[in-house]
């Protein structure tokens, strides 16, 4: 399991939290609209729509060569759109040059003026806007101790670590107090240790300073820890803008389901609305529910399912229906639950949980047991069942 | 200097190296650690004896070149006041070096730039043009301008000569900008201009420091290359305009007395205080983080 898994795997549903509620921010609502790009001779962006709240922290996630970094170097005002435009606070700044902007951005490479120091690298947003230099050594101090690095201010940043490189950077786009924060894979360069905690840190300075952020990032894992929406991309396009929880137990595409963990393909035909969702019939007579992506598909139509296995659920199937002799019970039909019956072939210890696989008819179903759950035998016949709103039901590609 | 240090550093490894023998480590270290400072210290005489010989013969009495100089005088120095020409070429010399170390820096940032950031046509071959100068021997250089500025109808000038040696030193200063340039990080510039600074000042206050080491070196070079030239010179320049390396190899075509050897003592002198001018500049820009790994 590479996912991340320490925000998912809860019952409760996913929580829409309101972003645009954070630590008051006003400024920085952000509005793409119908941006398109290309770049020696090939369209890298391929319509990008989107729209930011104030202070949310919104994470555009794909694979390297995406048009991730495009994208943002449009809304930073380093690249210009073919077409489309970039809206700050209603106002269109699609051709507005970088230094006119106010964005502060952040690099994977630190991107530090090498020749100055610490603090001067901090204030050099607030020296380019003819600050004085009382003022700005003030402010400088404040940011390094915003960041940790107190005490710092005067050495070069060779002499600093890579984290405390990035920090530096982060001062040094946070002291403009700027609309936008814009990180392009600020964490890429770290080792994985520091990259987790310097994440977090980031996110909790983002929540406190409230201003609206932009994370670039190929790492699920790290887009799921600090985001509070996902826009997935994949070759120049969003297949999916939503919640961490949504984007990863409710896939929009195959593409967002293969590329943010591991995920159960399952495809079947729809077979009406349900309370909770939708029904979908699995391997002609197996009743499944899922929640509809869209538009809800019509009854008969094919349609394809994604669980991840955290969210399958694997359970004894009564005496009765697994024909171990015995006589007929009297209890419920197995076959009034929803559910996907077949036989346990793998079981797996993972350490802090236990991996189970599963023979069906429609194929092999892999389901992650929580932590002291107890574990199916091998050959064991079984139920895999799951909450409609921990799968997608998506018309099938 | 840092030869002697080598060969010394090299002995002390090697004595080291022989503690395997243990009786007969101590001696044989001693004379190995003995035998390399003679040795560095022959490799020092080496280069430095010409220039000791010159000094040392510009004080002699006699009136020919002699070394051990016969007698000390500070005649031959007071000689060359008799002798403006020795001035003026001097100035003509000084003058066309600061000239080339002046156009050569700015034309080897404006070309070290444009090559490394701007697609044109023909940047290819410009680029393995300047990376390949060096191995153009100056004297087919020298004939190869003569041609040149005869067909051009250029007469001779301290701009010809200035022309002349931007040719050898333009291609130096290029190669060392574009060292610079490839270890400066371009989103660097980015940044700079979204924390508000426009291209003059991203420029300014990015891009320059990146070069500044390999502009000084650079312009340190053209001063020194153009300075020394005699071979392209010979070619440039008329009786009336010449540099001193010409006018002392012209001069001791017909005189051999220590007039020479005094104007050489002037220009070592020139040389070891240009030396120290820049080591201080170079040193300050070290004190700025201009050469971030040393
Ligand atoms: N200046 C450029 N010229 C040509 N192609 C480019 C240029 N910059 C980026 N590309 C191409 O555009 C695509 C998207 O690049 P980028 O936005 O940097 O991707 P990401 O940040 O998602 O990894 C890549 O295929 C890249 O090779
Ligand atoms: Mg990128």
């Amino acid at each position: 399991m590479t996912a991340g898994t320490d925000t998912v795997g809860t019952e409760s549903a996913p929580t829409e939290a309101d972003p645009a509620a954070r630590a008051g921010s006003t400024r920085g609502r952000l509005v793409l609209k119908g941006i398109h790009k290309s770049l020696g001779g090939k369209e890298v962006v391929r319509g990008i729509d989107l729209t930011m709240e104030p202070g949310e922290f919104l994470t555009l996630l794909g694979p390297s060569g995406c048009g991730k970094s495009t994208t943002l170097n449009m809304v930073a005002g380093h690249l210009l759109p073919d077409s489309g435009a970039v809206e700050v606070d209603g106002r269109d700044i699609t051709r507005l040059p970088a230094n006119r902007r106010s964005m502060g951005m952040v690099f994977q490479s630190y991107a530090l003026f090498p020749h100055m120091t610490v603090a001067e690298n901090i204030a050099f947003g607030l020296r380019m806007r003819k600050v004085g230099a009382a003022r700005r050594s003030r402010r400088a101090a404040e940011f390094l101790e915003l960041v940790g690095l107190d005490g710092m201010g005067e050495r070069y940043p060779r002499q600093l670590s890579g984290g405390q490189r990035q920090r530096t950077a982060l001062a040094r786009a946070l002291i403009v107090e700027p609309d936008l924060l814009l990180l392009d894979e600020p964490f890429s360069n770290l080792d994985a240790q520091l990259r987790v905690r310097l994440r977090e840190e980031v996110g909790a300075l983002q929540r406190r300073v409230g201003t609206t952020t932009i994370l670039v990032t190929h790492d699920q894992d790290e887009a799921l820890a600090v985001s509070d929406r996902i826009a997935v991309m994949a070759e120049g396009a969003i297949h999916q803008l939503d919640v961490p929880e949504t984007v990863y137990l409710r896939p929009a595409t195959d593409f967002v389901a293969q590329f943010v963990g591991e995920v159960n393909v399952l495809d079947g035909t729809a077979a009406g609305a349900a309370a909770d969702g939708h029904r979908c019939r699995i391997g002609g007579t197996h009743l499944v529910t899922a929640t509809p992506v869209g538009t809800a598909p019509g009854d008969g139509e094919s349609v394809r399912l994604y669980v991840r296995p955290e969210a399958v659920r694997v359970r004894a199937l009564p005496e009765a229906v697994s024909g171990k002799g015995g006589p007929a019970t009297t209890s419920a039909p197995a076959a009034a639950e929803p559910g996907l019956p077949g036989t346990v072939e793998a079981t797996r210890f993972l350490g802090t949980r236990v991996r189970c696989v599963v023979a069906t008819a429609a194929g092999r179903v892999e389901a992650t047991l929580p932590f002291g759950a107890e574990v199916p035998g091998l050959g064991e016949e079984v139920i895999c069942a799951w909450q409609a709103q921990h799968a997608s039901l998506t018309a099938r590609p | 200097m840092t030869t002697a240090r080598e060969a010394e550093t090299a002995t002390a490894t090697e004595a080291s190296g022989a503690s395997g023998k243990p009786i007969a480590a101590g001696v044989g270290g001693r004379a190995r650690r003995l035998l390399g400072a003679v040795f560095a210290a022959l490799v020092g005489l080496f280069l430095l004896a010409p220039v000791l010989v010159t000094i040392a013969s510009s004080l002699t009495t006699t009136s020919y070149v002699t070394f051990p100089p016969k007698g000390l005088t500070l005649h031959w120095y007071a000689e060359l006041l008799n002798r403006p020409e020795f001035l003026d070429s001097f100035l003509l010399s000084i003058g066309v070096a600061a000239g080339a170390a002046v156009v050569s820096s700015a034309l080897g940032l404006a070309a070290g730039l444009a090559i490394h950031r701007y697609p044109f046509p023909g940047k290819a071959v410009l680029d393995r043009l300047f990376s390949s100068a060096f191995a153009v021997p100056t004297i087919v250089l020298g004939i190869g301008l003569l041609q040149w500025y005869a067909q051009l109808g250029m007469a001779s000038s301290p701009l010809t000569l200035l022309l002349a040696h931007l040719v050898l030193t333009v291609p130096y200063t290029v190669r060392l900008v574009l060292a610079g340039l490839a270890g400066l990080d371009r989103s660097a510039e980015l940044a700079a201009a979204g924390l508000g600074a426009k291209a003059p000042r991203v420029f300014w206050h990015v891009t320059l420091p990146a070069v500044r080491g390999p502009l000084i070196a650079g312009a340190f070079f053209a001063l020194i290359t153009s300075f020394d030239d005699l071979t392209i010179a010979l070619f440039v320049v008329t009786t009336d305009m010449q540099t001193l390396p010409v006018r002392i190899f012209n001069y001791l075509q017909y005189n051999y007395d220590p007039t020479v050897t005094a104007v050489g003592t002037v220009m070592v002198l020139f040389a070891a205080v240009a030396v120290v001018i820049i080591e201080r500049v170079v040193g300050v820009a070290h004190l700025f983080g201009a050469d971030p790994e040393n």
